[in-house]
């Protein structure tokens, strides 16, 4: 152990450490439901028309960047994925409404990098970081007050631990940023096309078309169905600063509401698909054929690129320079 | 070796042996097989049996990775073994999904399309093909073999005795649910896909004390989970 923690006066240090615990603890809550809310979801997780170069790419090009990235992150050091989840987030800029957009998918990031390297590091016990990291040294910079062993904290924060808690949220980043640009930018029934050309079965691909189509939905009925409970009087008359957290009870209390709203609906979907003559036969046709154009082939040129990254810093030794191994 | 993120660490120490899991996984298929068989496959799913998977799965998916990871968020990490906010709402959900459609294949097709669209959304595929052998054959297999063992009368929905009777049984099939599904995440992952994929440490200890703190929280929540499968069948159905 190398001690490089601050000298910092008793006193400071039980409040630094209880603000710290509290904003790990709060954090991402505020941050998704005061700053992103219900809308805000919505807005990112659903197909919207558009004319930028993500649309002009094929469904099928983008599925092979999602998985891509994600072999790419699971295999290299935690600041590529960093990387990688940067240029996802800029390429926000490119689609409608911009500045919402990135506002929102900025926000999501960092409250998931926020809980999940909070979560990690704080208590992810020395000798998994030794195996981890494969060193006896570990950085502490931070000392927590003795009694926080008791709520799971190991007795320091360590340098290494910081690494292993990014090694482990930049695993995630980056493929979700990537797999909300493919459905921001795609249609259900274009992702499904191409999955149905590669032998996917239908019944499933229809499955997947209404659970696509259902996830904005879901939010927008849970956001009517909070509403109604706050017009009703949840949280009237608390401070503004509780606001999130009586969204949250409201979201709790809204789940069985919204399913059956949603369920009940589902007949009208089910006799809608069946008048069209879903599932009569084994195959179906498609009216718009499936094209590759120049922007695919840049795409895949650059998928490529992202292979030829990856196995340039595996052999440098920056492969998983910090794996995983499970806490 | 590797594949997409899988190592194929086989020999961990403490990991269960590889034979084992896979001769788990190999009976699951063949019931799996004899079910679709005797139950007409997945030819005997109507389009709105699809339709309520398809709204399941998404329900689940937002449950687990937005407001349950978001309420989650606030239980001291102490206590996440005993309060899995994320996972009890996934219980609620395929409970309900599987009290509306209640043909074997729901529980396995459910968890499915729920990794599926999990790996679009947040994780990118990695690991798969394993999390959906795993989940599908564990989580998802647990709701079939009820379906199958109450002859598509899980709980209670379907039944013709007093609403007493019903309630009992539906919170009684609910909390062996829970109990089942108590056992995949403990058993399965830290003792053998964990290992297998990522190289993760197996401790023993911690895999018993998480078995035994999550079954009261999975039970009394299988228990709800049932009840309400019941209340929502029986509201969509009307």
């Amino acid at each position: 152990m190398v001690n490089w923690a601050p000298l910092v006066p008793p006193v400071a240090d039980q409040v630094i450490s209880w603000l710290v615990f509290f904003f790990g603890l709060i954090g991402p809550i505020v941050i998704i439901l005061g700053l992103i809310g219900i809308r805000g979801f919505m807005e990112i997780t659903r197909f919207e028309k558009g004319e930028s170069v993500l649309y002009k790419i094929s469904p099928l090009t983008k599925l092979i960047l999602v998985i891509s990235t994600t072999i790419a992150v699971s295999l290299t050091i935690w600041w590529f994925g960093a990387i990688l989840a940067l240029i996802y987030l800029l390429l926000f800029l490119t689609l409608n409404n911009p500045g919402k957009k990135i506002l929102y998918a900025s926000f999501l990031t960092f409250s998931t990098s926020l809980g999940v390297v909070s979560s990690f590091s704080f208590y992810t016990p020395y000798y998994i970081l030794t195996q981890a990291i494969g060193t006896d040294t570990l950085h502490v910079i931070w000392y927590w007050p003795s009694y926080f062993v008791y709520m799971g904290y190991q007795p320091g924060l360590t340098l290494e631990a910081l690494y292993y808690g990014f090694q482990v949220a930049f695993r995630f980043i980056a493929p979700m940023l990537s797999g909300l640009l493919l459905i921001i930018t795609t249609t259900p029934s274009d992702v499904l096309r191409y999955l149905e050309k590669v032998k996917f079965p239908l019944v499933f691909i229809f499955a997947l078309t209404v659970a696509m189509r259902s996830i904005p939905r879901i939010f927008d009925t849970l956001d009517t169905i909070v509403k109604l409970q706050m017009m009703r009087g949840l949280g009237y008359g608390k401070p503004k600063a509780l606001r999130p957290f009586y969204l949250l009870l409201g979201g709790l209390y809204g789940i069985v509401p919204t399913l059956i709203f949603l369920m009940r609906q589902a007949k009208y979907t089910a006799i809608a698909a069946d008048t069209r003559g879903f599932n009569a036969m084994p195959k179906r046709t498609y009216m718009k054929p499936i094209v590759f154009n120049r922007l695919d082939y840049i795409a895949i040129g650059l998928t490529l690129l992202l292979y030829i990254i990856t196995a340039i810093l595996l052999i440098i030794g920056l492969g998983r320079g910090i794996p995983y191994i499970g806490f | 070796m590797s594949f997409n993120g899988i190592g194929f660490y086989t020999n961990k120490p403490g990991e269960i042996p590889v034979e084992v899991i896979a001769a788990y996984f190999i009976i699951a298929l063949v019931v799996v097989f004899i079910f679709g068989k005797r139950t007409g496959g997945l030819k005997a799913f109507k389009t709105i049996d699809w339709v309520y998977i398809g709204i399941g799965a998404a329900a689940a998916y937002i449950w687990q990775f937005i407001i349950g990871a978001v309420a989650g968020g606030a239980i001291p990490s102490g206590l996440t073994n005993f309060i899995q906010i994320p996972f009890w709402g996934r219980i609620f959900i395929i409970f309900i999904v599987a009290g509306l459609v209640r043909k074997v294949g729901v529980g396995m097709i459910s968890l499915f399309l729920f990794d599926l669209l999990s790996s679009l959304f947040h994780y990118g595929f990695s690991g798969e093909p394993m999390f959906f052998i795993y989940e599908a054959l564990t989580y998802g297999l647990f709701i079939d073999l009820m379906i199958a063992f109450t002859g598509g009368k899980i709980f209670g929905l379907g039944l013709t005795k007093g609403p007493t009777y019903v309630n009992a049984i539906s919170a009684l099939e609910g909390a062996i649910l829970g109990v089942l599904w108590s056992i995949p995440d403990p058993i399965f992952f830290y003792g053998f896909f964990d290992p297998f994929i990522y190289g993760a440490i197996v401790n023993w200890s911690r895999i018993l004390f998480i078995l035994v703190a999550s079954i009261p929280g999975d039970v009394i929540v299988g228990i709800l989970a049932g009840l309400s499968a019941n209340r929502v069948g029986k509201a969509v159905q009307v």
